[in-house]
């Protein structure tokens, strides 16, 4: 028993020095994005929202914000307009090349972003696409794709085929199916996926930044550039509301679905 | 039947998306080539080249310029990729990668009938990107210290080198992840330290020295965390970015060209090939005093206009050209390689 006591105790020290390692520089990031210095140091001299302001006031900011934000609504949608019907097939098919197929459309999660940027660069710039929204909006949902069909699939696998069976012997029609036993079941699959996609494209950096002009540039893109040559803390004020995004995603996913349904996969 | 049903709405799926993705945000699409479209880093940098040269060229040439903000890997990499039809119209660059550029062609020859500013740059500038481009700004890579943990600074590097080795500081030296370290630290202190281009020793034993003493920035800005947190009193670091943390407000920052010179770091402009004409306006705004001066003050950094006269205040601050080492761009980019190979093997930070 108390070897037992024992062990639980160092568990829990182990879970909360691992929270407090993980947290503490995010912390300390958004401490700083509320700073009255000029300078991004720790301790903080005083307190102030003037780096939230400046947010604001610096234009490029702003566009880009724009961007990052119809470019992953654009690159969500399209993922599942492409990732729903592919998990659907694919979860179920047998043949040999279901797989292969799978695999390719999974592939971009194993291979370094910067790459991906880089080679559809060279590529979408050959059949005359070129560094515009439109190359964004593809190489976005390449990367994004692979959440969409991963998590859809994981869900779809879980759901026993007989349920759709039962419907088609009862008359409904495919559609009628497909709206009405299997869209509901794989409803926290499709959010989860989005979720994900989201973040993803909201987040990345290394496939946006070979696409950057001054009506594509996305917000990672300018924070990089901001962050280079600039040393003030609006980039703590800007990551404190980007994190504040993310949270807010997750409570919202968790309310509606459950967290925890959304990230079961069998 | 179901296995059709799935198999039609994977097809109709793959087909909507590439037709949306292919077709469906004519609005969104970047219309190249109408726009002067030039290159900038961001925040103040943007800024300044907005007030500075975006401003001048659209008031005497009527045309409009929209300002891009990056990186010149991005950028070279945009020209690389559509030769024909170069996304950006000026490049800002780093020395190597304009000297990249301009062997591999893609940019244009500057002359003074093109360009009747560049008369009044110093002919170095520009032969040193081989003539496809030129230098209109420049910081010096030297010695910032903390004045209130560093009473007497290190007057040169071979001061610099003996001090940390003793233990009397802590340096903080710019990584190899930073991209202009091979110029700024490697070559800089070898050539101060007796070394050059062609050995580099000195510099790697110089580490070896001091490594205990050693911390390493991969950013400007871990460099200013790294004095301003204590864990480090002194570093290479530039003039200009130097200035910029004393006006922001931290006046315990001080700055000092070592006796042997510290790296002259230069910034390039280009034009592409093919790229828009205008952009010869453009670059004749860049290239001119008044502007530069303008610029100067902004940014604390020195600038290569021959005419520029610098405010009293900007005077002390900016390190004449000719005090500084000049680099010898080409053949630093020939060994770069080398010299990055021997620091993950040696230092591996």
């Amino acid at each position: 028993m108390r070897a037992r006591s024992l062990t639980d105790l160092v568990l829990l020290v182990f879970v909360v020095l691992f929270f407090v390692f993980m947290l503490a520089p995010i912390l300390i990031v958004v401490l700083i994005s509320f700073t009255s210095a000029s300078f991004a140091a720790f301790p903080i001299p005083g307190w102030s929202l003037r780096w939230f302001a400046r947010i604001f006031e610096y234009q490029p900011f702003i566009d880009a914000l724009l961007v990052s934000f119809t470019l992953a609504i654009v690159a969500t949608l399209l993922s599942c307009v492409i990732g729903i019907p592919a998990s659907l097939y694919l979860a179920r098919a047998r043949a040999g090349w279901a797989n292969a197929v799978s695999t390719f459309l999974l592939s971009p999660l194993s291979m370094p972003m910067i790459v991906i940027g880089f080679a559809s660069l060279f590529f979408l710039s050959q059949i005359g696409i070129g560094v515009s929204f439109t190359a964004l909006v593809i190489t976005h949902t390449v990367v994004c794709l692979p959440y969409v069909l991963r998590t859809v699939t994981a869900v779809y696998r879980s759901i026993p085929p007989s349920y759709e069976e039962a419907a088609r012997i009862l008359g409904a029609s495919p559609l009628v199916t497909f709206r009405e036993v299997t869209l509901p079941l794989i409803r926290s699959g499709i959010a989860a996926g989005c979720l994900f996609s989201f973040l993803t494209s909201f987040d990345n950096l290394p496939v946006s930044y070979f696409f950057g002009s001054s009506q594509t540039n996305t917000l990672p893109v300018v924070m990089l550039s901001y962050m280079e040559h600039q040393f003030d803390p609006s980039i703590a004020a800007l990551s404190t509301l980007q994190l504040l995004l993310a949270v807010g995603a997750l409570i919202v996913a968790d309310r509606v679905y459950g967290i925890h349904k959304m990230t079961v996969a069998t | 039947m179901t296995t059709f049903t799935r198999r039609r709405l994977l097809k109709s799926g793959a087909m909507a998306g590439t037709a949306l993705a292919l077709g469906g945000f004519p609005r969104l699409v970047n219309a190249q080539g109408a726009p002067l479209n030039v290159t900038a880093f961001g925040g103040v940098w943007e800024q300044a080249v907005r007030d500075c040269f975006v401003a001048p060229f659209q008031a005497k040439t009527g045309a409009t310029a929209t300002v891009s903000l990056g990186g010149p890997p991005q950028w070279l990499a945009q020209v690389e990729a559509n030769p024909e039809k170069p996304p950006v119209d000026v490049l800002i660059m780093t020395p190597d990668l304009a000297l990249t550029a301009a062997k591999a062609g893609l940019m244009d020859d500057f002359t003074v009938e093109k360009l009747p500013n560049l008369a009044q740059i110093p002919q170095v500038f520009t032969d040193s990107v081989i003539g496809k481009g030129t230098v209109f700004d420049y910081g010096v890579a030297g010695i910032t210290y903390n004045k209130e943990t560093v009473a007497e600074p290190p007057k040169s590097f071979a001061e610099f080198v003996d001090r940390v080795a003793d233990g009397e500081f802590i340096a903080s030296l710019p990584s190899i992840a930073y991209a202009v370290t091979p110029i700024m630290l490697i070559w800089a202190m070898a050539e101060a330290l007796g070394g050059g281009v062609d050995n580099v020793d000195p510099f790697f034993d110089a580490v070896a020295r001091m490594k205990d003493n050693l911390v390493f920035w991969g950013g400007p800005n871990d460099f200013f965390n790294h004095l301003a947190s204590g864990e480090a009193e002194l570093g290479i670091y530039f003039d200009g970015r130097t200035w910029n943390h004393y006006d922001e407000g931290a006046t315990w920052m001080g700055f000092i060209n070592p006796e042997e010179g510290g790296s002259l770091n230069a910034v390039a402009v280009q034009k592409p090939v093919n790229a828009n004409p205008l952009a010869w306006d453009y670059l004749n705004e860049v290239l001119d005093a008044e502007n530069q001066t303008k610029f100067a003050e902004i940014m604390n950094y020195g600038v290569t206009n021959e005419e520029v006269v610098y405010s009293e205040k900007l005077k002390p601050r900016i390190t004449p050209w000719q005090n500084a080492a000049f680099p010898p761009y080409e053949q630093i980019a020939e060994v770069r390689n080398e010299w990055v190979d021997r620091w993950n093997r040696e230092i591996g930070m």
